[in-house]
Order: C-alpha cells, then structure tokens, then sequence
C-alpha cells in the first residue's frame, strides 16, 4: 500500500476580519470551502487557478503561515495543527524570491543549514554542492541585488533545497520573470529538481550522503521529494506535474491525472481554463 | 522643445537660486572661515579680492587660544554627551512604538501618527516653554495625590510616609536641568525615529519573515538574524538625524539648561551676543558646520543604503492586531505617544488660560494692551505683526527660489533619458553623425554630473544650523554694496534660507512624475511652452507648491535662533518675544509668554495637519 505523504482534510478559511465580525454569514465568506486532497510520497501536484480562487492561501496553510479556520492537515500521518512553520521541515520557493538582501548568495543558501546547527564544513559543502546544482558556481560571494531574475530564481531554489526538505512548495515560481525566461527556466527548474531526485537514490559522493542522513535521516528511503506547485498557467501545470487539482472560487473543482483531466473534465469551469 | 527654451529657460530660472545661495550662504560662510582664521576687522567684498586680509593671518593661533581653554572644551563635551544619550533615549522609546506602528493596522492610526509628528513641527521655543512647566506640573500633582485621601486608603499612611519621604520631595523640587533637557529633545525626536523605522517596518515585506520560519527559524532567529539586518539602516540613519538635531540644540539648551548648561550652539550666541568675542564665535561656527556637515553626508550615504535595502515589492504587510497580546500592544503604544506627545501640549495650554486658581484668558487679552508704556517696550501684537509679514515674505520668497530650483535640477535629470537614446543611436555606421553623438553624449555625460551635484547644493542650507547662519549673515551683511543689518529682509532672507529645501525636497518629486508624454500630448494639440506650464504642469505640482508653501510659513514662523542674532528691536517675532518675556519677572510676563507659545503651537498645528492631510500616501520619513 502506498502510504500517504500529504492529507487535506477539510480545511476551510475565512479572512481574520470576517473572523473578527463572528457573525456567520454563509458560504460567501470563505476563501476555501471544505478542501481535501491527499498526495503520495514523491508525487507532483500542481495546484491551478484563476488568481484569488485560494490556492496561495491554501499553500499558506500547509506552510503554516495560516491557521485554517476548521480541517486538518496531516504530513506522514502526524498532524500538523500545532506544528510550528520552522519545525515543518518544509520547504518554499516564494513568488518574489523573498532572498534576504542583506546576505550574499552563500548566506542566502546557508541560512536553513544554519538554522539546523550543522557544523560549518557541512554548511560550506552542501552550499557548494548546491550552487553546482544550479550552475551558479562561482557566485558564492555575489551580492543579491547583482543577480538577474533567472540567477535570482535559481538561488532561491537552491535555498529552498539545501536543508533538504521533506515537502517543497513553489508559488508562482516563475511568475515574476517575463514570458522568454519564464519557458526557458521552465525547463531547467524541472531538470534541477529531477536531478536533486536521482541523486537522492545514486549519489556518488559518500560525504554528501553522509550530509543528507544527517539532515534528515527519513529522506534516506524516499524515491523522491514530493512537490506543490502553485501556478495559473495550465501548460506550466502539465509540464511540471503527474497531477493537477483545478481549483475556483475555494472550492476543488477537480483532482485527476493530468490525461483524466485532457479526457474527461468534470465541468465548464475545468474544461474552460483548462482551454479545452 | 526647441532648443533656445531647453538651455535659456534653466539657465534664467537657474540663476536665480544659485544667486541667493551665493550671496546669502556661501558669503557668510566665508566671512565666518576668514574671521576665524584672519584677525581681520574689516572684511569687505574688496578685501577678498585684493588678498589685503592674507598679510593679517594670524592662521592657527586663534584657533589653539580656543581649544586650550577648558570651559570650551567642556562645552563641546558636553554637547557631544547629551545628543548622545538624548539619541539613545529617543531610540529606546520610539523602537517598541515603531514596531507597533510598522506592522499593525488600526482605527486613528493616521491621527495617533500626526499627534506623534506635531512635537517635532513645533517651534523649539515652545517646546523649550512646555517643558519649563512640566517640572511643576509633576511635583503639583504628586503633591496632590499625596494629600489626597487615595494613596492612603491605597497604601496606608505609614508606607506612604517611607515611600514618599522628604528626600523624594526635596528631589523633586529641585529642577534637573540635564532631565528636562533630555525629556525634551526626546519629545522633539521621537517622530523621527518613529516615522522613518515605523515605515521602513511595514515595507519590510511579510515573505522575509516567513522564508526565515520555513527555512527553520523561529520567532527569535528570525528577528535577530533577518528582520533586525534589515532595519538596521533605517535605524542608524534616523539616529544620526536625532544625533545632528541634538548636537545644535539651541533654544531648548537655551532655555532649559540655564547658564550652567551649553551646547555650541548657545556658545556661538552668547559669544557673539553677550560678549562680543567674534573670533571664538567664528570659530566655534566653524566647528559647528565642519561637524554638522561631515554627520549631514554619513546620514545621506545611510539614506542611500535604505533606499538599496527596501525590498523591491512595495507591498506594505500590515494587519490588524488580533490576539490579546497584540491588541494590548497597540493601545499600550497609543497610550504612551498621547501622554508622551499630548501632554506636554495640553499642560501649555492649560496653563496659558489658568490664572489664580481659575480659568481665564486675561493673558491673552494682556498681548494686545501695551501695559507697560516704555518707549523701548514693544507689545506682543507688533511681535505677532512682525511675525506673520516676515513669514509671508519667506513664503514668497521660498517658493520663488525653491521652485526656481526643482526645475533647474529636474531640467537636468531629463538629459538622463536623453543619454540613454544617444546610447542606442550611436551605432550608427555614419562616422559624422557618429562624432556629433559623441559630443552630445559628452555635453549630457557634464549635466548629469551637474545635476547630481545639484541636488545636494540646494540641500546645504539644511545642515547648517540656524544660529551660524545668522552669525554669518550679521558679520558680513553689514556694509555697503551689502548692507542688511537693519534691512526689513534680513530675517526673511535667513527664513528663506532654511525654508527653500523644504520647497524643493516637496516640489522635485511631483515634477519628475509629470510625463513627458502629458507635455507632448499638449503642445501636439497647440499649446505653446508657456501654455503647457500653465495648464498641465502648474495644476500638478499646485498641491506640493501648496505644502511647500506651508512649510515655509511655519517654518518661519517658528524659527528662534537666526532671529535672534537679528533681529532688532523693532522687527522683533514672536519666538523672540516669548523668550523675553520668559526672562522677565512676574506672572504677567511669565503668563503672556504661555499665551503666546500657546497660538505658535496652534498656528503651526493647523499647518502641519494640512499638510498631512494633503500629502500624498506613502511619503513618509523627512
């Protein structure tokens, strides 16, 4: 049986001021109304909308940013109501990047392993390893504000990598670069996290396993990471995950595989945004 | 545009700022320098260019004379100590408010945040007077609670007799000068601090914090090792403000201090005023605005490098305060800046219209009566005149000089734009046109330097304190082709001085966000130049010309210490008056003095609030 890696259930929100008023009014108030969905272990989901149908909020959530206003999550069956944002092992990429500008590129990526207390040589290579993972080698020392938006989202992405997370979201990742770099990266964000996936499984160098197991002794059976990605562009959905959950309006319109969604979309709302 | 208005126009609106800071800022700078380095009596404009005064250098000696006497010396450490602990006070009380302000959202924070800028617009002449009171205030009140039957039935007579024993008493009756001293400057600073780190807060975008926290940080890391980095520039650079702003403290020292307390900037006047002794007051000038000046450029390097550190998106993160704790947070904050800034303000208008143990508004009839009947006396109604003229003039005149140079430095931020075209132009194979583009990309390469340079010029005035100008002015206006002394314009000129940035720092803004393309749209339909100042720019930039306008009022209005060195008699404002009438004895005199703080307060009250509320969002900080 596989077990589940992520389980939704029943989450709604209501905003902190309609919270505040207490008074309800009905279903018009609700960001998201009575979700639920539960990944695999190594899964792919994307998450795909109109913007302000919830899936931001809804990614807040399972981060821990938000408290849902009823449901539940759990993360390999524990549930995670009372689980801080930084003891959730999870990991984000941000829309804007969010990389601190008062670190260089090598604090930036150092700051989740600093987080975990490794000792400094652990710090320093996995750093190393992870910038030849995005091919920005030499730009340990480089200042943020010198980066172009493509280097930027490739060091945000090593960031969210290094301390090896069990989860990693990515809201919009590519929705500040403009549409060129966006279908280029594409490509390349999706080969960088295959790569972090194989050398999970085959890793060649010994110390680096060493590190891993360190950092989360867990990671050591998984096959792969499993992501979230967050987008409201539905070829990017198809390019980056195994499935999609449609979503309008706080509601799920449709969770399936991305060739049950191409065949049979359950209603307009789907088969609309999904262009069919 | 043809050519003839792009280069005559700047150059006739640009001759008249650079004019006036010509005459009336470099020139008495000068004085000041050569009177501190030259024994020289007479320096005239002749003089300078003769070299007469280089055989009578008298060079360093002057200037060893001065540092080797201990009560000088005792004077400028005095003045370094108190702005400092003044600077540290004023960060200890405005941090924890500004976090509150920075990061949450609630009913009347715009007017909490007004009530909180007020102390810093008030004249410091009234904020020297309020202060004066509060001692009594306080020892009026805890004597009365004292025989009040509360604390007894409280504490119990026989604790409340140990507690409040004749030591505390006697403590209290003596006046602590150096406490109201920094009390006050506290008071004046607080919004600085508040209004540049509360704002710097808020932009710090909520996606920092929560990177950190889903990086593994907790609350205290997060705060330690991300957000407090990131303010820390925002929080040096609004300390070094408070620092220079403390460190030429005059009235409050003036009139708080007594003469036991002095910074520099008192020196300078008694030195000049009392004594007479012009070198030592040159030179302590010229410590003044070395000092000022080398603190003026850390803080714009500090300004440059918040500008450098404000995340890009300008998404303020501000919410509403939710749990117990943070609702608690708020009101505690709302309480202390309306006692801190409130207070202060109430007890000088209580105590303007309270009289033998009434309410009454006898000392504010008494302004208008020339009780006295000498000859020499001028009454507070001529001060009040005097006053609005003088304040009318530096308006007129601010807005002349200051908007004359918002288009100087905005004509030569255009050619910014311009450069960026040739740039792309000079690929072009045709060596002429090539050469021709590299000239003018050379001629533009020189405004732009110049632009730059511009900037910070029409800045200086603000970095030197008020008194060194009207020293410098008094030393060398003085003869003819120049002479001012006992000129209407005198005052005006100085008011202009210190007001005119204030018109270019709010004008500049509103004129580089006027289009290019509104002017063409507007002179393609038919407009001529003057047409399309007229009906497009004008209207645009009416409502920052309006708040300059306003700056500029209450500015003079306000201003103590340059009016101080000179005005005479007969010009005298109503800061001057105030501060006489303070020095002279009876309640008469001492109520008057209250009145009057009392209708500077609301007059430049009512200014600030207009121009807060037509201020546009989001331009907060000095």
């Amino acid at each position: 049986m596989v077990m589940n890696e992520l389980v939704i259930k029943n989450i709604c929100f209501k905003n902190r001021e309609s919270l505040a008023e207490a008074t309800d009014k009905g279903d018009s108030e609700y960001i998201l109304k009575d979700i639920n969905i539960s990944i695999n272990r190594g899964d792919s989901l994307s998450i795909l909308g109109p913007s302000g149908c919830g899936k931001t909020t809804l990614l807040r959530i399972i981060a821990g940013f938000e408290k849902p206003y009823s449901g539940e999550i759990f993360f390999r069956e524990k549930n995670m109501s009372n689980v801080p944002t930084h003891k959730r092992n999870f990991g984000m990429m941000f829309q804007d990047f969010a990389l601190f500008p008062h670190k260089n590129v090598f604090q930036n990526i150092s700051f989740g392993l600093e987080m975990k207390k490794l000792p400094k040589k652990e710090i320093t290579l996995r750093v190393q390893e992870m910038l030849e993972l995005v091919n920005l080698e030499q730009y340990g020392k480089r200042d943020i504000r010198e980066l172009s938006g493509g280097e930027r989202q490739r060091v945000a992405l090593a960031r969210t990598l290094a301390p090896s997370p069990d989860l990693i979201m990515l809201d919009e990742p590519l929705g500040a670069l403009d549409r060129q770099l966006r279908e280029r990266l594409l490509a390349d964000l999706c080969f960088i996290l295959n790569r972090t996936i194989n050398n999970r499984t085959k890793s060649k160098i010994v110390k680096t396993e060493e590190i891993k197991s360190r950092i989360s002794k867990k990671n050591e059976v998984n096959k792969a990471i499993t992501t979230i990605w967050v987008t409201h562009d539905h070829n990017e959905a198809f390019a980056v995950s195994d499935i999609v959950c449609v979503m309008s309006n706080g509601k799920v319109e449709q969770i399936d595989s991305i060739e049950n969604l191409r065949n049979s979309p359950v209603n307009r709302v789907v088969a609309d945004f999904l262009g069919l | 545009m043809d050519k003839r208005d792009k280069y005559l126009i700047p150059l006739i609106v640009g001759f008249i700022p650079f004019i006036f800071l010509l005459l009336f800022y470099f020139y008495p700078l000068a004085g000041i320098f050569i009177r501190s380095f030259f024994d020289q009596n007479d320096f005239t404009f002749q003089s300078i260019f003769s070299f007469k005064f280089l055989k009578q250098a008298v060079f360093f000696t002057n200037f060893l004379k001065i540092f080797e006497s201990s009560r000088i010396l005792s004077i400028i450490w005095f003045t370094f100590w108190q702005a400092s602990v003044s600077t540290i006070l004023t960060l200890i009380v405005a941090l924890p408010c500004s976090y509150v302000m920075g990061t949450f959202e609630f009913k009347g924070k715009k007017l909490i945040m007004t009530l909180a800028t007020l102390p810093f617009v008030l004249p410091t002449i009234v904020v020297a007077t309020s202060f004066q009171i509060i001692p009594s205030l306080i020892q009026d009140t805890i004597l009365l609670l004292l025989n009040s039957q509360v604390i007894n039935l409280l504490l119990g007579e026989h604790i409340k007799n140990s507690l409040f024993d004749n030591q505390f008493l006697n403590f209290l009756k003596n006046e602590n000068p150096i406490i109201m001293i920094f009390f006050a400057h506290v008071f004046y600073n607080f919004s600085v601090v508040l209004r540049i780190t509360s704002s710097f807060w808020s932009s710090l975008s909520k996606d920092m914090k929560e990177a950190a926290s889903i990086l593994g940080a907790n609350n205290f890391q997060t705060f330690f090792k991300v957000t407090l980095p990131l303010l820390r520039p925002a929080i040096f650079a609004s300390a070094m403000l408070v620092f220079i702003f403390c460190f030429s403290s005059f009235g409050v020292v003036l009139i708080l201090g007594g003469p036991s307390f002095s910074t520099i900037e008192v020196e300078i006047y008694r030195q000049a005023a009392h004594l007479f002794n012009l070198p030592v007051a040159s030179i302590l000038s010229l410590f003044q605005i070395f000092f000022t000046f080398a603190m003026m450029l850390v803080y714009t390097r500090l300004q440059k490098k918040i500008a450098m550190f404000t995340p890009e998106s300008e998404r303020f993160s501000l919410k509403k305060p939710y749990s117990a704790i943070e609702k608690l947070l708020v009101s505690l904050s709302v309480l202390f800046i309306i006692l801190l800034c409130g207070l202060p303000m109430v007890a000088l208008l209580l105590k303007s219209i309270y009289y033998k143990g009434s309410l009454s508004l006898i000392f504010y009839r008494e302004l208008f009566l020339n009780s006295s009947g000498s000859i020499f006396y001028v009454s507070p109604i001529v001060a009040i005149l005097n006053s609005l003229m003088f304040a009318f003039i530096t308006l007129i005149m601010a807005l002349i000089v200051g908007s004359c140079a918002a288009i100087l430095i905005k004509q030569c931020s255009y050619t910014d734009q311009n450069l960026g075209i040739n740039r792309n132009l000079s690929i072009n194979r045709n060596p002429r046109i090539n050469r021709n583009l590299t000239i003018k990309k050379y001629i533009s390469s020189i405004q732009i330097l110049f632009g730059k340079l511009l900037e910070p010029l029409f800045m200086l005035p603000l970095s030197t304190s008020a008194v060194t100008l009207g020293f410098g002015m008094i030393i060398t206006l003085d003869k003819p082709p120049l002479n001012l002394r006992t000129s209407i314009f005198l005052i005006p000129i100085i008011h202009t001085l210190v007001a005119f940035p204030f018109v270019v720092r709010a004008v500049l803004p509103a004129l580089k966000s006027i289009p290019l393309s509104l002017k063409e749209a507007a002179s393609l339909m038919g407009a001529s130049p003057f047409r399309v100042w007229l009906h497009i720019e004008l209207p645009i930039i009416a409502r920052a010309l309006s708040i300059g306008a306003v700056f500029a009022f209450t500015v003079s209005l306000g201003e103590f210490g340059a009016a101080l060195f000179a005005a005479r008699p007969e010009f005298t404002t109503m800061p001057i008056t105030i501060y006489k009438l303070l020095g002279q004895p009876g309640i008469m005199n001492y109520g008057q003095a209250m009145a009057m703080s009392s209708i500077l307060m609301l007059v430049t009250s009512i200014g600030f609030i207009f121009i807060e509320n037509i201020r546009q969002f989001g331009h907060e900080g000095f």
